[in-house]
Formats: structure tokens, C-alpha cells, sequence
């Protein structure tokens, strides 16, 4: 009863009150990373742990600012890496589940074949990528994509697949041919199945970039790490670090923003 | 088989054309058997009925007697493997291209990112459109949902979404309204209130109307005529008129004639 007539005088009341109930609620994960980052710096000190093998929070914080030059060059290549993966993955999935919708066969032919593309470890594949095409941005882009690609394929199949049967009834009733049934139908029930794959993929084509800048690459975060590693630069280490993840983080809230533009209707059968 | 019809061509052409004028929908000697071979199961085995055009015909058996199935044969979604179905005088198929009859699901299914109206417009929008066409906005007006027009499925309350479905197939002014159970999922008011709704839009409407259902009071309340099905295999029982005058209220439930004509229905169903 409080409660509701606490929550009553909320929405009447300012911005300030609605970002302080915001913190009300989010309080136990701010605490949580406020208290990482403190016993994190006790630690360090406590220990006197040397700086090139694990920085303070505060040694990061200023390699952010000493570095961030560095930081960002490297920075715009990943992301244009991570992106053009992105794209390139998740359409060749989209079109891929697309076919093996509408003829079975195509499936049965080469859906084993993703499988096995799957299970190869990326970070084997990223050396004979290498190969073949050499230190640029083709490799990279390459294994973002192969990163992104497989969640999505399985995810959208299954979504063009999720209509409700009785539903397919009622467009046989109606006499709808099959593209009309793809547009209006599958594609449709499909989003929600393909939003939960490109949520994997926003952060998982992030990963590939990386792996693929760590074998001989001069450019791009992960070739950053590699290099920070071996000159035992820490600091700089952790924050190309933060910065990736946060390039992640990022990505993962576009897709979700789009998401809940998209799809404003319930979709009872998705968990 | 081709061939036989072929022949038989300008008898039965002049046959189904006298037949059009009394009988929407024609059922003769049909089977329906399902799978092939050791594991074939016989759904309807030589079910023949005549549904008289602007009846109202509910259909009622076991489960497993083949009540949706005899339905979904008619509306040209199950194949049947034996005898002929003349839905106003064509094949189930070509009335289903021409728009003849609309289907109504146990479920609504209702396209979820779509809104009530633009749920109701679908048939407008696939399978060529056909010819006639309702208001979509004067038919959710119809089936009680006057202002909920934007409202999305999940919006909506069970009894809800199935009057959207109602409305659905009503805008193509069907001939023929064939229903599966559709108030099957529903609460016992809601179910009652719908009921009663129904038979005031098939008075306004016309329409011919055949209705599957499990329940023996929704057979004998809608039903100028129920349909009794057996079962194993499913196999046409009686065909029974409902000597009850319309238009009927709810009150009707608790006099003495419907109470023998839903005790009669009974003692059908228990031969079975």
C-alpha cells in the first residue's frame, strides 16, 4: 500500500526524482562494479603488485588520457572490421535461411556444412585466411562475418519455420501464394528469433575482428593488445581492452534499441 | 477418376446447377483416410450430408470422430481420398480460390504485429483479394469492437481476438462460414455472449453457416440442424433438425424443449 502511494508521488515529481528511483533500483550493480574497481586498487597497493603486470584503476584511467590518440586510431579500424562482419555475416545467414525455408534440399545439402564451419576454432581459421588474403582488411572482415554467421542462420531458420500451423491453414483458406506468405507471415514471426541472434553477433563480431587483428596485423585493437603485451605496457593493455569491450557494450545497445522499435507486439511463443 | 467425371460432365453440371440453388454445401459418400499403407487411419468413411444454403448446421461427435476433419475437407485443407464435395456447385477448391467460404480456427490466429483492422484487411491483401468486400471498420463494429480497431492482438482478451477473427472472415462476404471450434478456448460467458452474437450475424448476414463444436448445449442453441458424428471410423450418426424458432436468446437453454432436444443429443453421442 506504501508502496503504490510512494510510486504515485514519483510521477509527479521531477527528472531529478526519477534518476534518484533509478539508482534506488540499479543499486546493487553500481555497488557491485564500484566495489570491483576498490578492491581492485586495494589489491594493487596492498600487494604492491608492479605496474606491468597488473595496472591500477587509476594507472588505466591515465593511459586513457595519456594514449587515447593511439587509442582511437586503432579504434576506427576494428569498429569498420566489426561492422562490415556484421553485415556481411548476418545477410549471408538471413539469405541463407531464406533458401533453406523454401527448399528443403538446399538445406539437407549444406546445412551440414555450416555445422562443420562451426565447429572449426576461429582462431584456426584466421591464419589460412591470412594466407590467402594477405594483411588487410579482407581477413578481418572475413571472420567477423564467420563469427556471426552461424547463430544467426540457426536462429532464423527456425524463425521462418516458427509460424503457427493453424495459421498457414488460414493463408492456404485465403489462397496466399508462397511470397505472399513470406511477407506477410514469415519474415514477420521470424524478427524476434533473428533479434536474439544479432544481440549474439553485435559482441561476437566484435571478438573476430580482434582475433583476426592478433595474427599479423599492424593496425586494429587487437593488434594493440599484442603489441602492448609485449612491450609489458599494461596500462595501455587494459584500456585497449575496456575500450573493445565498450565498443561491444555499444553495439549490443544499438541492436537492442532497434529491436524494441521493431518489435512492439508480443510474441507469445519466443522465450 | 478425371476421366469419369469427364463424362459425366454435362449431367452433373445441369445436376449440381438445380443443387446450387438449395444446397450450399454437398457431401457424397466421402472417405478420408489419412497415411498409407499398415498405418493408414480411416478419419471419414462414406459421410454423406447436405448443408442447405442460409442453414445453420452444427456438427457434434466423440473426439476422433472426424467432426474438423469432414470441416477441413470441405474448406479444401484435407485432401479426401474417396466421393466428391460440392461446396455451391464447384470443387472445395475452386470456391476456395473464387472466396466462397471463409474458416474460422480454435485459435484466432491473429498476426500479432498486425492491429484488429489491419488483421481483418488480410484477406483483402492475399490470394488475389477476391471480388466482394466489407467495410473492415462496419465489421468490427459488427462483432462488438466499435474503437479497439488499433488495438494489437496482445492487446486483446481471448474473446476478443476470436470476434476479430469473426470479422475476418467476414469481410470477403462469404457464402459459406465454416468454424472449428472457435469458442472451444473460451470461458463459458464469454462463450455464451458469442453464441448469441453469432446467430445475430448470420441473421444479418445470410451467410450459410457449418460449426464444429464439443459441447452439446452450443450444438442444440446455434443449430437449425446438428450434424451427429460417430466414431472409429467417423461415420455420420443422425442428422437432427433443432425445432427451436429463432431468434433465440439464452433463456432458451432452460426450457423444457431444449432440455430434451440436449438430452436427446445425449443418449446420440452415448451410442456412439
Amino acid at each position: 500500500m506504501t508502496d503504490i502511494v510512494h510510486r504515485g508521488v514519483f510521477v509527479e515529481e521531477s527528472r531529478f526524482n526519477r534518476w534518484v528511483e533509478a539508482v534506488r533500483y540499479r543499486w546493487p550493480s553500481i555497488a557491485a562494479v564500484v566495489g570491483t574497481i576498490l578492491l581492485w586498487q586495494l589489491i594493487v597497493w596492498g600487494f604492491s603488485v608492479p605496474t606491468y603486470m597488473a595496472p591500477s584503476p587509476g594507472d588505466v584511467l591515465n593511459a586513457f588520457r595519456t594514449e587515447g590518440g593511439l587509442l582511437l586510431r586503432n579504434f576506427w579500424p576494428t569498429l569498420g572490421e566489426a561492422l562490415a562482419g556484421f553485415a556481411a555475416g548476418n545477410l549471408t545467414a538471413i539469405l541463407l535461411a531464406i533458401w533453406f525455408v523454401h527448399n528443403r534440399t538446399a538445406e539437407r545439402a549444406f546445412f551440414p556444412i555450416a555445422v562443420f564451419m562451426h565447429t572449426i576454432p576461429i582462431i584456426a581459421v584466421a591464419p589460412i585466411l591470412v594466407l590467402i588474403f594477405g594483411n588487410g582488411v579482407t581477413p578481418k572482415v572475413i571472420i567477423a562475418a564467420m563469427i556471426c554467421f552461424f547463430p544467426t542462420l540457426v536462429n532464423m531458420v527456425r524463425g521462418l519455420k516458427a509460424v503457427h500451423p493453424a495459421t498457414l491453414d488460414l493463408m492456404r483458406v485465403l489462397s496466399a501464394s508462397r511470397s505472399e506468405i513470406f511477407w506477410k507471415v514469415r519474415l514477420q514471426s521470424s524478427l524476434p528469433f533473428l533479434f536474439a541472434a544479432l544481440k549474439i553477433a553485435s559482441t561476437t563480431c566484435v571478438i573476430g575482428a580482434i582475433v583476426a587483428e592478433w595474427i599479423g596485423s599492424s593496425f586494429g585493437l587487437g593488434a594493440l593488445i599484442i603489441e602492448a603485451t609485449y612491450n609489458f605496457r599494461a596500462p595501455l593493455l587494459y584500456a585497449t581492452v575496456f575500450t573493445a569491450a565498450l565498443l561491444a557494450v555499444c553495439l549490443f545497445t544499438i541492436v537492442s534499441i532497434v529491436e524494441s522499435r521493431l518489435i512492439t507486439w508480443k510474441a507469445p511463443d519466443v522465450h | 477418376m478425371a476421366g469419369a467425371a469427364l463424362a459425366k460432365a454435362p449431367f452433373s453440371r445441369s445436376a449440381n446447377e438445380t443443387e446450387a440453388a438449395s444446397n450450399a454445401v454437398s457431401v457424397r459418400n466421402i472417405d478420408v483416410v489419412f497415411g498409407q499403407g499398415p498405418h493408414a487411419v480411416t478419419a471419414l468413411s462414406n459421410v454423406s450430408v447436405e448443408i442447405p444454403q442460409g442453414s445453420l448446421v452444427t456438427m457434434i461427435g466423440p473426439s476422433g470422430c472426424g467432426k474438423s476433419t469432414l470441416l477441413r475437407a470441405v474448406a479444401d485443407l484435407v485432401p479426401v481420398s474417396a466421393g466428391e464435395i460440392s461446396v455451391l456447385g464447384r470443387t472445395p477448391e475452386t470456391a476456395r480460390r473464387e472466396r466462397n467460404f471463409s474458416f474460422v480456427f480454435q485459435d484466432a490466429t491473429l498476426l500479432p504485429w498486425r492491429s484488429a483492422i489491419d488483421n481483418v484487411r488480410l484477406p483483402l491483401e492475399v490470394g488475389g483479394g477476391g471480388t466482394a468486400h466489407a467495410e473492415p471498420a462496419e465489421l468490427l463494429a459488427l462483432v462488438g469492437l466499435k474503437g479497439r480497431e488499433n488495438a494489437l492482438p496482445g492487446e486483446l482478451s481471448g474473446g476478443m481476438r476470436q470476434r476479430v477473427a469473426i470479422a475476418r472472415a467476414l469481410v470477403t462476404r462469404p457464402k459459406i462460414l465454416l468454424m472449428d471450434e472457435p469458442f472451444g478456448a473460451l470461458d463459458e460467458i464469454t462463450r455464451d455472449k458469442l453464441n448469441e452474437e453469432l446467430l445475430r450475424i448470420w441473421q444479418e448476414t445470410g451467410t450459410t453457416i457449418m460449426f464444429v463444436t464439443h459441447s452439446i448445449p452450443e450444438a442444440a442453441f446455434l443449430g437449425q440442424h446438428v450434424l451427429v458424428l460417430a466414431s472409429h471410423p467417423g461415420r455420420v450418426k443422425e442428422f437432427m433438425h433443432v425445432d427451436l424458432p429463432y431468434p433465440r436468446r439464452l433463456a432458451v437453454r432452460d426450457t423444457l424443449e431444449f432440455v430434451q432436444i440436449t438430452a436427446k443429443l445425449r443418449q446420440l453421442l452415448e451410442e456412439c
